[in-house]
């Protein structure tokens, strides 16, 4: 693995590897995410995470206008399972530039690799399906930034690739 | 450079400023082109006035840029190109330009009148004639609402006494339409014209635009639709609309950064808590110059010419509060 490109004078790998276990044990412990993992790959500047939030994190508005549209259709609510997300853990102190967050998209899919992640594509076949499409193919790359700071405090911004508009809240 | 529009929207440059003086190109470049801009014009009776601007709109440096990437507008050195066309003036020029001032001068007291008049009817039809001293009250309001009143040939006097001296005095460009009525409806008002365009045909002699370093994240987002405008209140380099900004609010605020420009995170979420704080989200572009040469060795290009719309060396980010 190469040294992280944030910081080329410091490859601290122990740095980085404390620095996701600091995310890990927050997801887990004071937001209880489950089936929290560690993820490494050989073009990644450093270990990322993913897991599974307690509820829905974050739903497109365009999904939200699509979900709508489909309970008016069925007259009943649509449940709101949660999905997977990444997480990019990263320290407050730390300069990040476009190069080094394009890096980390591209060498990422928008599913995380997990378990059952795909299991709600299974069927986007069907009159009233336009909002399923948002949790399989029409989901765009995200990446939850999970930035420390020297009090182990966890701050949790959405980063999105592109173009997003942002939500109606 | 693309295929020329039919219009070309005159830009000019003063002191380092790119300004648009003429409503008919201010109108265009917003429809046609995207361009917002700001009006920063004041009146000249009120110059600490700091709302309700008007002409002239000011233009970024980027937008000035994409208008003449586009072909649809030119950037005019203009103090230079008054000094040197106002000298050069022969007596058939002058005369055509005082015609003209003076047809401005007639459409402006034909478009007083019919205020004047629709107005009065107005407040004959509200307040019902009843008896001879309310109508002598009428008569005298009349006779207030005649704004300045001044003498006979004034205006005219100002605009041949432009020529007289031998030195211009600045351009009359810059000044905002006022109409000056005089009591006589009989002599025509004096105009002050919000452009010189009549009397200062396009040149030759332009200048290049400038290369902003935001430029490819302006040009990709106008490419897209978006409209543009100063970012300042609400924290970033731009606020960025779906449309036009009298119809919708802004969806992000924007930054555009180098694309190996090291930000520390603090600064991006710092930007991403603001912008979520006021219904935005906040963005960030930057352009891959890597990409960009390499896309021109493979084309071939190596003549420095910048292609256009090949934006998809930018790339964009958003960054949201993500609520937990």
């Amino acid at each position: 693995m190469s040294p992280p490109p944030s910081n080329p004078d410091n490859p601290g790998f122990d740095h980085l590897e404390a620095l996701a276990h600091v995310v890990l044990n927050n997801l887990q412990n004071q937001h209880d995410w489950t089936e929290t993992k560690v993820h490494t790959q050989p073009n990644l500047p450093r270990q990322i995470l993913f897991g599974l939030p307690p509820k829905r994190l974050y739903v497109h508005p365009d999904e939200q206008i699509a979900t709508i549209k489909a309970e008016k259709d069925r007259a009943e609510r649509i449940p709101q399972f949660p999905e997977w997300e990444w997480v990019l853990p990263l320290h407050l102190s730390e300069k990040w530039s476009p190069a080094d967050f394009a890096a980390v998209f591209d060498a990422l899919d928008a599913i995380p690799p997990a378990r059952d992640s795909l299991q709600d594509v299974q069927d986007v076949n069907g009159p009233d399906a336009a909002w399923k499409l948002w949790r399989g193919p029409k989901r765009g790359k995200r990446i939850l930034l999970a930035t420390v700071q020297d009090d182990s405090t966890v701050a949790y911004y959405w980063m999105h690739d592109g173009l997003v508009k942002p939500r109606q809240n | 450079m693309m295929a020329t529009t039919e219009r070309q929207v005159r830009i000019s440059k003063i002191a380092g400023r790119y300004l648009v003086f003429d409503i008919e190109d201010v109108v265009y470049i917003r429809r046609q082109h995207g361009i917002c801009s700001v009006f920063t014009g004041t009146m000249p009776q009120n110059p600490t006035q700091n709302i309700f601007l008007g002409l002239p709109v000011e233009l970024y440096a980027e937008e000035a840029r994409l208008l003449v990437d586009k072909g649809a507008g030119y950037i005019a050195d203009d103090p230079a190109d008054h000094l040197s066309q106002l000298k050069t003036l022969d007596e058939t020029a002058r005369k055509a330009y005082i015609q003209s001032l003076k047809s401005q001068r007639r459409t402006a007291q034909q478009v007083f009148l019919e205020a004047k008049a629709q107005s009065h009817a107005k407040h004959l039809s509200k307040r019902k004639p009843s008896s001879g001293a309310k109508l002598g009250k009428e008569r005298k309001a009349a006779n207030n609402e005649s704004i300045v009143e001044e003498g006979a040939d004034g205006g005219a006097d100002a605009a041949e006494s432009l020529f007289g001296v031998t030195k211009p005095s600045p351009p009359p460009a810059a000044a905002v339409g006022t109409v000056v009525v005089t009591k006589d409806t009989t002599t025509i008002p004096a105009i002050t014209p919000t452009t010189s365009s009549v009397l200062i045909a396009p040149t030759k002699r332009n200048v290049p635009p400038e290369d902003p370093a935001s430029y490819p994240l302006y040009a990709y987002l106008n490419a897209r639709g978006y409209f543009i405008t100063p970012g300042l209140r609400f924290g970033g380099d731009y606020s960025v609309y779906p449309g036009d900004p009298f119809r919708f609010h802004a969806h992000y605020l924007a930054n555009s950064y180098g694309w190996d420009e090291k930000t520390l995170m603090l600064d991006l979420l710092t930007s991403g808590r603001l912008g979520t704080a006021v219904k935005k989200s906040f963005l960030f572009g930057a352009q891959n110059n890597n990409k960009k040469t390499n896309i021109e060795a493979e084309d071939g290009i190596s003549n420095g010419t910048k292609k256009k719309n090949n934006d998809d060396d930018v790339r964009i980010f958003c960054i949201e509060w993500a609520g937990m």
